[in-house]
């Protein structure tokens, strides 16, 4: 191969707490594509971020981050954090976050001269700048998601981590955040892993798609993995697509995958505080 | 006796000295414990200097020893065990417990504790020496030196945990860092102002600034002034009219509190809120 790949695991797997979140996994991701990661809650989406950044080992397999094995702290790598309460009641502006998404790991007392122009670049490739000196407990949901793409790419990562950046926006919001995504992918050349939890928002940037369920993961084109027969064969029984004439795919046959991913129940701790295990879920809309 | 000649005598001079550099520390540390809503840790850490000090007079030891060993101690296991918000509160609450019932035994058993009790309660500003002011200076430095090297670090951490963990900072290792400098500035803010009244000092002026500004950098310096400004007029009128140092001080900072806030409802009522 010439061209090395963003993210490449080999028959990767792991454990948590004694369980097996998923295992068996093997993917590849290119430079420059937009990946969507879907499945239930619960399902190990969350996780599979967490050992990319290098904070949740593999148990089996191995996994390289741009060429390289998973490392805490690479400075090539950017995250967008699932649910952000601080940002609710925080009064830093967007500016101050966003520079600190640049120097904030940074120990030391000098400054960096060229802080300003970079802040200031990322806020323009993001459209934040007319309220980025506004705190973010006033700016609107949107807005806000808006500066923490600004905060997750002012360093210039190459590959970037978004958990379920569309979680919680109104539909509006929702296309804004996916144009953004794509013109941070165009105009950064970074790789993007989204977490999501349906794929028609994304459906028109996405490259590839990552599904998580029953401790497997496939991966391929949309085509590839969203059909019939993959979705079947990995949630063992039938799952039905239907797709509107808008060409928006909704999935029937997912509310059997409710329960937990863990016949006994045990909590998953890492798992339990972001997704919502056991909420109904009747129908995800795919 | 005149301003001028209350000022040339030697125990004031050691209080100028001393609450300066008190208030050097404690505002910049003040600010993280705001930010970080950890100001329940502030109030615990300083009772448990309380159970240190009192375990060292009965000891006849200094009693800043006391209050250095216990005060770390708390700290860290204040940082380590609530690194998280989740288990904060019980954390922090058990600790304080503890620590105040070690407190009121070693009283019980020091016959000449209402003297020792009393000062570390309320402060003894103008009872501070020279070598109190020496070792009140080296630890304030010391701590104004590591916040302003961590000074990013540390914010980072603090308004974003997750990002910071994803970019390599260890969230654990910054609470550490914050309960540590926490407790040091406690212990040189218990001889000034006493475990009551710690909060004048640490938790007012940060609470201020946070009011006045929503840049962090200034309200680190907003905090910083605040606390110098309660300190040096404390001094002053307490010298000056009467009354005891701490008492003046505690007043300024919570008036300055709540002046800000005043104003601060007052702009959000008329619209007029500056949000830049």
């Amino acid at each position: 191969m010439c061209e090395v790949n963003a993210l490449s695991m080999h028959s990767g797997a792991v454990i948590l707490g004694g369980h097996s979140v998923w295992r068996d996994a093997t993917f590849t991701l290119d430079s420059g594509s937009i990946t969507a990661v879907l499945g239930p809650n619960g399902a190990g989406k969350s996780t599979l971020i967490n050992v990319i950044l290098g904070l949740v080992p593999l148990s089996e397999g191995s996994l390289e981050v741009l060429g390289s094995p998973p490392q805490r702290g690479n400075s090539r790598v950017g995250f967008l954090a699932q649910s952000r309460h601080a940002d609710e009641l925080s009064t830093l502006t967007g500016r101050d976050y966003v520079g600190l998404g640049f120097d904030g790991p940074r120990f030391g007392w000098g400054r960096d001269r060229a802080k300003h122009d970079v802040v200031q670049r990322a806020l323009a490739l993001t459209g934040t700048a007319s309220f980025a000196d506004r705190p973010l407990r006033t700016l609107s949901g949107g807005q806000r998601q808006r500066v923490a793409l600004a905060h997750a790419t002012v360093f210039r990562p190459e590959l970037l981590l978004l958990d379920e950046p569309l979680a919680g926006l109104d539909l509006a919001a929702q296309a804004e955040i996916v144009d953004l995504i794509n013109l941070i992918r165009d105009s950064t050349g970074a790789a993007v892993v989204v977490v999501a939890h349906d794929l028609n928002p994304l459906a028109p940037i996405v490259d590839q798609v990552l599904w998580i369920a029953r401790r497997q993961v496939r991966s391929g084109s949309v085509e590839q993995v969203v059909n019939e027969e993959v979705l079947s064969e990995l949630y063992g029984h039938p799952i039905e697509i239907i797709v509107t004439p808008r060409g928006r795919r909704v999935i029937v046959g997912l509310e059997e995958e409710l329960a937990h991913p863990h016949p006994h129940g045990h909590d998953h701790s890492h798992e339990g505080a972001q997704h919502h295990v056991g909420e109904p879920h009747h129908e995800e809309s795919l | 006796m005149s301003l001028h000649e209350l000022f040339a005598l030697s125990f004031v001079q050691h209080a100028f000295y001393a609450v300066t550099a008190v208030a050097l520390a404690a505002g910049p540390v003040g600010y993280f414990v705001v930010i970080r809503r950890q100001a329940f840790a502030a109030h615990a850490i300083g009772h448990v200097g309380f159970a240190g000090a009192a375990g060292a007079v009965l000891l006849g030891l200094s009693p800043i020893m006391g209050l250095l060993v216990f005060c770390l101690g708390a700290g860290l296991l204040i940082g380590a065990g609530a690194a998280t918000l989740d288990d904060r509160d019980a954390v922090v609450g058990v600790t304080l417990t503890a620590a105040m019932g070690l407190g009121v035994l070693f009283i019980s058993l020091y016959s000449g504790y209402a003297n020792a009790t009393y000062s570390i309660l309320f402060g003894q500003i103008l009872g501070v020496t020279w070598g109190d002011v020496g070792l009140v200076v080296a630890l304030s430095l010391g701590v104004l030196a590591v916040v302003s090297f961590a000074y990013r670090p540390l914010l980072f951490a603090s308004v974003d945990a997750q990002s910071a963990e994803a970019r390599g900072l260890s969230t654990r290792a910054m609470s550490l860092l914050v309960m540590s400098l926490l407790a040091i500035t406690i212990v040189v803010a218990i001889q000034i102002v006493g475990v009551l009244l710690d909060f004048s000092l640490l938790v007012a002026p940060a609470a201020t600034a946070e009011v006045l500004t929503n840049r962090p950098f200034e309200a680190v310096l907003w905090s910083t002034g605040l606390a110098l400004a309660s300190s040096w007029f404390g001094l002053f009128l307490g010298v000056w009219l009467g009354g005891p140092v701490s008492f003046w001080i505690t007043g300024l900072a919570s008036t300055a509190y709540l002046l800000a806030r005043m104003s601060d409802a007052f702009r959000t009522r008329r619209g007029h809120r500056v949000v830049a």
